[in-house]
């Protein structure tokens, strides 16, 4: 799982262009499916004909990021956010452009106290506004370059862990359910980061009867001894964010799951994440819509760390949850 | 003759907030089976019975709703100590929790808990002319670190401990009078309609997760694709400081809801309807989608004629809510009357603009 | 005068009725199948039973506006009207403007205290919503009470007028150009395709029309047709404007609700291009249209929105340049033609 997550971080791919992680992922997952397609918002559908009722998988593909609005006479260029990204994380950085383009962000020097994306500009090296236009035209999208690092066996730090670890993890349970004969399917979703906007469309076309949706859960061991949620400590069963609660069947049958395999459980309640759990739980006349993860230490919008032997017992219980709904 | 001001206390000293609705359900489970000929619970937790009407052809399909979940709070972090840390499901007056009782549900059972803050004797005054936020509260269970930790685990949900109070006047004051004041007002409907012949089919819907979201209505509104969708919602009883059009005096009657959420022939059908059958009522002003399954109906699907009624309550979101059960009585008179009335015609003209 | 007509009709949000009629007259002119929904959008459709890609064009009938809450009591506020905003009225440019209120269209003034009255300390903040009152010349509440209600409907009273060099101003051009522009597309379009024109409602209170409209329509490619915020004035640099009144309709690359799909927003400006119509982007993120709620609706929708500058959007006295509508016409009516032609596959 390693190598493999190590290429689908190498993307760039803030919400809206996904289009090059979802071929990868696709191309992963197709020789498991039945069919393959990606639909009107970007969401990579991959779905297995089976016995019983129907589950979907699901991991968001994209990242929060940055996107061209504007280009200067002198060839210089002013961002936006694409989700939540606060300005001063760009200040000084490299950001990569989903065109390969590379560009260093400037501050203005006269503006001090809480920047905002109005006090920052893009060189990219251009001598002109043409020339910008041809580097990076307005709407190009980018995300801040951070080398990508393994500690250990296990330990991965970098940009985009979360949640290309997700989709390597569905794509697995996928793969796993599929071989048993199972109904299920598996969408990676797009435009996350802005606000789960795509997850819904992509329920309403499968119409599951469950769903199980793999996401990162922020770890908090780096300021608590007793952290809510710790890399190392096993996968973790998210009950309440902005968007959804977890059903109380649901609940039961991931943590009897849990008890069978003897696997330790930790539990998220997210006072900031939107996860696309809530669009997929609400799709249509509703499914059972569960939220799983695993601990991810986060360091702003482009830097976290997160440990594999996590994502691999995620795996077994995403696995061994299913099997209980499905029969 | 009102039925059921007993079953009214018993659903207010129910627990289930947004997502554990559970114990709510079960104790309306009986009092609709009296009713609906078909029974059933969605996905998402949304208890719905099925009265239907008489009639050949395609009938009128109504759907009414009260949500029964109440505002609650979620652990969300185990301190040293053994002090919990809480994050809210729903709208809650962090000032309002101060040293409130509460329950903790955990697998092991309900453990008894209060919210604590310093006393005054510690507060130094610069603190104290300043309102606690929900991130500073903490429950105390008096009980070891340790023993919390084995029992509880972060993501338990939290509820208001407190029993109604009969207060003068037929007045009652409780937790989880929103909505579970709008759940009687449906069951009291319920128990007027048997009496009464009615062409349209009515789902009656106990809804889930309103106060996160309206999301039980969202599903419910999608999956029963109604010609009409009532809501029944509790609204701000008239305190001082409130805003004229924001008050509405208990016992004044029934609030009625009129805007752009609300289709507008339905509005005025209720207000024809409570003139004739004379149900006292206040007309509720409101110039945006409104906090209130009626929000979610109006856009559910290819869209749907939504509107809002129910009684004024004051101290809304605290543990001390009052309703007067007069008020609740009126609004089932109202709601009963309007679905024994409900024709072919009328959904007719819900497309007439 | 069509322009004239609609930015002149009442039609604040969630009372659009002065412009259904003006809109269903326009498409029963036309011919074209035409109905209303419960909602009160109005959905006509050209070719709805052509095989082939299904094209939504939105636009929405409403403007922001005003709803009396209160009618004032005894000495000093009697026959006063308290009032709130339907949609997202800017406050600081309610106070000393002329308004129309009710269906009898009775006419009012947004007053409040004198400046020789205020503090310091009160004439260095906006004037708050709550201090503000219409009068519309009551003597009591009595008086008050005879002509008007609490839950009627008020907009401002501006007046259209075309400006030298092409450039007009009135009220509601956000969104009334946006109904102009799809009515006249409607007219000159002719060709194989099947087109969908949603007229909504209350779009300024959270797209609540478009997103009845679009799960009834089902469309595979819908374009929001909308007015958009221009802020080319003194003082702004050429990052603060998001677009330019004069240089053409604009294009979307992200807004509050929408991350453009690239490939249709180059498709737009491709064509654009192509036939020598004059296009720009929309240089900022905030804001948002119809189609913010249309592309999340049903299985999903690829499209996008095409909007013209509008000055001081949600205030009383907005201005445009006529050249920016028509180009915008003369866009619509192109991309319908590629893409009737095959020039886009979603």
């Amino acid at each position: 799982m390693k190598d493999w997550l190590m290429r689908l971080m190498d993307f760039v791919a803030p919400s809206g262009s996904e289009a090059p992680v979802v071929k990868a992922l696709l191309d992963d997952v197709r020789e498991a499916a039945d069919e393959t397609w990606v639909d009107a918002l970007g969401n990579g559908m991959a779905r297995k004909r089976g016995h019983g009722p129907l589950l979907m998988l699901a991991a968001h593909v994209d990242e929060a990021g940055v996107m061209v609005i504007d280009i200067d006479p002198r060839g210089y260029l002013r961002l936006v956010s694409v989700g939540e990204v606060h300005a001063r994380e760009c200040v000084g950085r490299q950001v990569r452009f989903t065109n390969g383009a590379t560009g260093l962000v400037h501050a203005d020097p006269a503006k001090q106290g809480d920047l905002d994306f109005d006090a920052l500009v893009v060189d990219v090296g251009a001598r002109s506004r043409e020339d910008a236009e041809r580097i990076a035209p307005i709407g190009t999208a980018g995300a801040v370059e951070v080398p990508v690092v393994t500690w250990g066996q296990s330990l991965v730090t970098g940009r985009a862990v979360d949640n290309r670890l997700g989709c390597a993890v569905a794509a697995e349970v996928f793969r796993k359910l599929a071989a048993s004969g199972r109904n299920v399917c598996v969408a990676f979703t797009a435009q996350n980061a802005v606000g789960a906007r795509a997850a819904q469309a992509a329920a309403f076309q499968l119409e599951p009867r469950y769903a199980l949706v793999i996401d990162g859960a922020s770890a908090d061991d780096m300021w608590h001894d007793h952290p809510a949620i710790g890399l190392g400590k096993g996968p973790v069963l998210k009950v309440m964010d902005r968007a959804t609660v977890v059903p109380l069947e649901g609940k039961r049958a991931v943590e009897d799951a849990a008890l069978r395999l003897n696997l330790p459980l930790q539990y998220e309640v997210s006072r900031e994440a939107w996860s696309d759990t809530g669009g997929i739980q609400l799709a249509r006349a509703g499914c059972v819509a569960v939220g799983l993860g695993y601990p991810v230490r986060r360091a702003g919008a482009f830097a976290m760390t997160a440990d594999l032997s996590d994502a691999e017992r995620l795996v077994d219980l995403a696995v061994a949850t299913a099997e209980a709904w499905l029969g | 003759m009102p039925k059921y001001l007993s079953v009214f206390k018993q659903l207010l000293e129910a627990h289930g907030g947004p997502g554990f609705e559970e114990d709510v359900r079960n104790l309306i489970l009986p009092h609709l089976s009296e009713y609906a000929s078909q029974i059933w619970t969605d996905p998402l937790g949304n208890l719905v019975g099925l009265v239907p009407g008489v009639g050949e052809g395609r009938r009128p399909r109504v759907l009414v709703s009260a949500h029964i979940d109440e505002i609650a709070l979620v652990v969300t972090r185990i301190e040293a100590g053994g002090f919990l840390r809480l994050a809210q499901a729903g709208g809650f007056d962090p000032r309002a929790l101060v040293g409130q009782e509460v329950l903790v549900h955990t697998q092991s059972g309900r453990i008894f808990g209060v919210i604590g803050a310093k006393p005054p004797h510690l507060t130094p005054p610069s603190e104290r002319s300043k309102a606690a936020k929900l991130e500073d509260l903490y429950v105390d269970l008096a009980l070891p670190e340790e023993e919390v930790r084995s029992r509880v685990r972060i993501g338990d949900r939290v509820t208001i401990h407190r029993a109604p109070l009969d207060l003068l006047n037929g007045r009652i004051a409780g937790k989880s009078v929103d909505n579970r004041a709008s759940a009687a007002v449906l069951l009291e409907a319920l128990a007027l309609l048997k009496g009464m012949a009615h062409s349209a089919d009515l789902y009656a819907v106990f809804t889930v997760q309103e106060e996160v979201g309206l999301r039980g209505a969202r599903t419910a509104g999608f999956g029963l694709a109604p010609d009409i969708a009532i809501a029944v919602d509790v609204t701000f009883g008239a305190f001082p400081g409130q805003a004229p059009d924001e008050s509405f005096p208990l016992e004044g009657g029934v609030a009625i809801s009129f805007g752009p959420n609300l289709h507008r022939r339905v509005f005025k059908r209720l207000v024809d309807c409570a003139e004739k059958y004379r149900v006292p009522y206040q007309i509720e002003l409101s110039q945006r989608p409104v906090g209130a399954d009626a929000n979610a109906f109006q856009i559910s699907g290819p869209g749907l004629a939504a509107a809002l009624i129910g009684p004024p309550i004051r101290y809304m979101h605290t543990s001390v809510e009052t309703v007067a059960y007069d008020d609740i009585w009126q609004c089932a008179r109202l709601l009963a009357h309007y679905v024994a009335e409900v024709d072919a015609a009328q959904v007719e003209e819900l497309t007439c603009y | 005068m069509l322009l004239k007509e609609l930015t002149e009709a009442f039609g604040p949000t969630g009372f659009e009725d002065e412009v259904r009629g003006i809109v269903r007259r326009e498409l029963d002119a036309m011919g074209l199948s035409v109905r209303t929904d419960v909602l009160g959008n109005v959905i006509a459709s050209a070719g709805a039973h052509r095989p082939g890609l299904r094209v939504m064009l939105d636009a929405h009938m409403d403007e922001v506006g005003l709803m009396v809450t209160h009618i004032g009591e005894g000495r000093d506020e009697g026959g006063l009207l308290r009032f709130r905003p339907l949609g997202g009225v800017d406050p600081r440019v309610l106070v000393s403007k002329p308004v129309v209120v009710g269906e009898r269209r009775i006419p009012g003034v947004i007053g409040a205290k004198p400046v020789h009255l205020q503090e310091a300390s009160e004439r260095e903040k906006p004037i708050p919503m709550e201090k503000l009152y219409i009068d519309i010349g009551a003597r009591d509440a009595e008086d008050a009470r005879r002509h008007v209600k609490p839950g009627d409907p008020v907009v401002f009273a501006t007046k259209y007028e075309e400006l030298p060099h092409r450039m007009a101003k009135a009220k509601s051009f956000d969104d009334r150009v946006g109904c102009y522009i799809l009515l006249e597309a409607l007219r000159r379009w002719k060709g194989d395709l099947a087109v969908f024109a949603a007229f909504t409602v209350q779009e300024e209170i959270g797209l609540r029309g478009a997103h009845a409209a679009a799960y009834q329509i089902e469309p595979d490619i819908a374009i929001a047709l909308e007015g958009t915020v221009a802020h080319d004035v003194v003082d702004t640099p050429s990052h603060g404007q998001s677009t330019v009144v004069g240089k053409g309709p604009a294009i979307t690359v992200q807004d509050a609700q929408t991350v453009a799909s690239r490939r249709f927003a180059e498709f737009l400006w491709e064509t654009a291009k192509a036939r020598n119509i004059p296009v720009q982007w929309r240089r900022v993120k905030g804001g948002s249209n119809d189609f913010g709620a249309i592309h999340r609706i049903g299985k999903g929708v690829l499209g996008g929105a095409i909007s013209v500058p509008v000055r001081y959007i949600h205030a009383p006295t907005q201005v445009v340049s006529l050249d920016d509508v028509m180009h915008a016409v003369d866009l619509v009516v192109a991309v319908l033609d590629e893409i009737a032609k095959g020039g886009f596959r979603p």
